[in-house]
């Protein structure tokens, strides 16, 4: 089957672009300066014990087998330690990983729900006074910076009206018995609200001009015109022939989006001090607590590169063109 | 200016002083500028012209799916009883397809690339025809089987069919719900001539077999010669003769026509001699010179060619818009000389 061998292919492209990833991350962080155990070796400690902690971690011995027990052991799923929580890495992102998907894709698919619908319709109406106010109210959304946004939004909804919670993921007090459990509750909704409206208002632009100009291009094809001489309802011209073909792009950015989307959260995160990944990527950095940012990076990388796996599947699931090239 | 005097009996289709024109900033350029002519039942017209001549434009104008520039801004299209150029969008609509179907020139573009042709099939066989999925599936393989590609094909995507294939698709689609008239626009051009044989074949094979009426769109007037019972020539908007096949080949009577006709070579592949083009290009239809259109570029041009030319009857059925229409005969034996042709007066 061609099929398979195509994504058996990109199989092999994806372990070699995430073996890439890490070996940048590996050198990335022994080369930054300073000594990577700065912060976790007290400066009164004798040199004999600095050098046996330096061993302890592994930092005595040369690059290459640093780098090789480095792939062995991510290859068992073993992150390191935590200079900072004294606790493996993975334990913590465990923790901290599901807060910024469920923040991140909530967000988006509101972001690309809404914008390829109202894209689709200020296609469809191009040229009337809807599209003309709408254009500049989208453009107006894309050039808010997101942490200034996410002020706006708390000091509206959470400071003056009091609607909405101003911070964290569940109110003090409160304790549940699971992910599912908490992620299902209404204090983890009111909590989710803000941050994800802020994501889904800052990103809803991108999908929403893509959609716009892909289906004034697309409503230009020749089988849209067909389409209207075979006599078919307004309706499936629109949604079933210009829609269903513009659509293709836009999930593909979608992938890129998530990538886009993980920076971004970082900013957001740390606005309604969301305990999610970005967060503690931006405090890991400043703690020089190089176990968990390395984590954190690559748990960020792996989201991005699962993710343009799925566009690519998604691509050839809904371009025939491609799955049958 | 006068109605031509056509004498097809009971045609199925009538354009009277059809004008289309298109918005284009602030000037309007009238691409289709009072047409006239008649299609009856049952045969294949050539719609022949050069580019920008306005017959495309007339072809979509027959449907009614024009550019958002365009506008039908006078005539009739009397099509069964019915003024297509009056009638309410609706009542258009639920005639397209059923009544009057149309074959593009690229069916690669015209194909929606996402699904499968057995869906495009369905889509109109069930939509606009109302049949249910078992009667459109036996339907669209009849269908395929007409236009001889194999029913195992329907499921395939447009991509996957060569060019002489999806044309055939394309004729399949516009046999799918029987209908009168089949405009067909350019089937063949992006076709080589070996194929382009095959699907004029199979066209007229069909159109004879169903008794269906075709307009052929072409600038190709040796597609015309071959499958063509009757053809309606075109110049800068305006019919300049129509006639049938036979009138018009044997005996031209526009200069325009006669210079056609020295253009191509034919589709039969005989060497007919030496190719002549007619000098220049046709005029810009936002300012059309007055009078004849074609008088820059015509050999035979007369001081009074400056003033709008008569629609003469040269034959019964074979109206001519030229002044000098009635000396046709010396005319053509002129315009069989190349020299004629290489200084236009």
């Amino acid at each position: 089957m061609k099929n398979f061998k195509a994504v058996g292919s990109r199989l092999l492209q994806l372990a070699l672009v995430l073996w890439a990833v890490v070996t940048i991350l590996f050198l990335m962080f022994r080369l930054m300066p300073g000594n990577p155990m700065a912060a976790y070796i007290d400066p009164t400690f004798t040199l004999e014990q600095q050098q046996q902690l330096m061993a302890q971690f592994g930092l005595d011995k040369p690059l290459w087998q640093q780098y090789l027990i480095y792939l062995g052991n991510l290859l068992q799923g073993e992150l390191g330690q935590s200079f900072r929580y004294r606790e493996p890495v993975g334990q913590r992102i465990w923790i901290l990983l599901p807060n910024t998907l469920i923040l991140t894709f909530s967000s988006l698919i509101v972001a690309y729900v809404f914008g390829i619908l109202a894209g689709a319709y200020l296609a469809w109406r191009r040229g009337s006074w809807v599209e003309q106010a709408a254009i500049p109210l989208v453009l107006t959304t894309r050039a808010m910076p997101e942490f200034w946004l996410g002020m706006v939004m708390l000091a509206i909804f959470s400071f003056s009206l009091g609607w909405l919670p101003a911070g964290g993921t569940r109110a003090p007090g409160n304790e549940y018995s699971g992910f599912l459990d908490l992620y299902t509750s209404r204090d983890f909704l009111a909590h989710l609200a803000l941050p994800a409206a802020t994501l889904a208002i800052y990103s809803q632009g991108l999908p929403l001009l893509l959609m716009r100009s892909n289906m004034l291009d697309v409503m230009k094809e020749d089988f849209v015109t067909m389409a209207r001489i075979k006599g078919l309802s307004n309706w499936t011209v629109v949604v079933r022939h210009a829609a269903r073909n513009a659509l293709l792009p836009v999930m593909t950015s979608f992938a890129i989006a998530v990538g886009y989307q993980l920076q971004g959260n970082v900013v957001v995160e740390s606005v309604f001090s969301w305990p999610g990944l970005g967060r503690e990527l931006v405090n890991a950095v400043a703690a020089s607590d190089y176990p968990l940012a390395q984590g954190a990076f690559l748990m960020i990388a792996l989201v991005v590169i699962f993710m343009n796996l799925l566009a690519d599947l998604l691509y050839a699931f809904l371009d025939p063109r491609i799955s049958h090239a | 200016m006068s109605e031509p005097l056509l004498s097809v009996r009971d045609p199925l289709l009538s354009v009277r002083d059809l004008r289309v024109s298109y918005q284009v900033g602030r000037n309007f350029v009238h691409a289709v500028d009072g047409a006239s002519f008649d299609i009856p039942r049952g045969s294949i017209t050539g719609l022949v012209g050069e580019s920008g001549c306005g017959k495309t434009t007339i072809a979509r104008a027959l449907t009614r799916v024009i550019a958002e520039n365009a506008a039908i801004t006078g005539g009739q299209i009397l099509f069964d009883g019915k003024d297509l150029a009056k009638i309410p969008e609706k009542e258009m609509n639920a005639l397209r397809w059923r009544d009057i179907a149309f074959i593009p020139q690229s069916a690669m573009n015209s194909l929606d690339p996402v699904y499968t042709v057995e869906y495009q099939l369905d889509e109109v066989l069930r939509r606009r025809g109302g049949l249910n999925r078992k009667q459109s599936r036996a339907r669209s393989e009849e269908l395929f089987e007409m236009v001889g590609i194999d029913a195992n094909r329907l499921n395939d995507y447009p991509h996957q069919f060569s060019g002489g294939m999806r044309q055939r698709v394309a004729i399949a689609l516009a046999l799918a719900l029987d209908p009168k008239l089949i405009i067909a626009d350019e089937p063949v051009t992006a076709l080589d001539v070996i194929v382009q044989r095959q699907i004029l074949d199979q066209l007229k094979e069909l159109q004879t077999r169903l008794g269906v009426s075709v307009i052929l769109v072409t600038h190709d007037i040796s597609v015309v010669a071959y499958i063509c019972d009757r053809t309606v020539v075109m110049y800068a908007g305006k019919v300049a003769e129509s006639g049938t096949m036979q009138a018009a080949l044997t005996a031209p009577s526009h200069p325009y026509t006669m210079g056609l006709r020295n253009a191509f070579p034919d589709l039969q592949g005989a060497a007919s001699g030496i190719l002549t083009p007619i000098e220049g290009a046709p005029p810009n239809l936002a300012s059309p010179p007055a009078g004849c259109r074609f008088k820059p570029r015509c050999p035979f041009a007369l001081d009074i060619c400056g003033t709008e030319p008569p629609v003469i009857e040269v034959a019964p059925d074979h109206p001519v818009l030229c002044h000098r229409a009635h000396e046709s005969a010396a005319l053509r034996i002129e315009s069989a000389k190349t020299e004629t042709w290489m200084a236009p007066a």
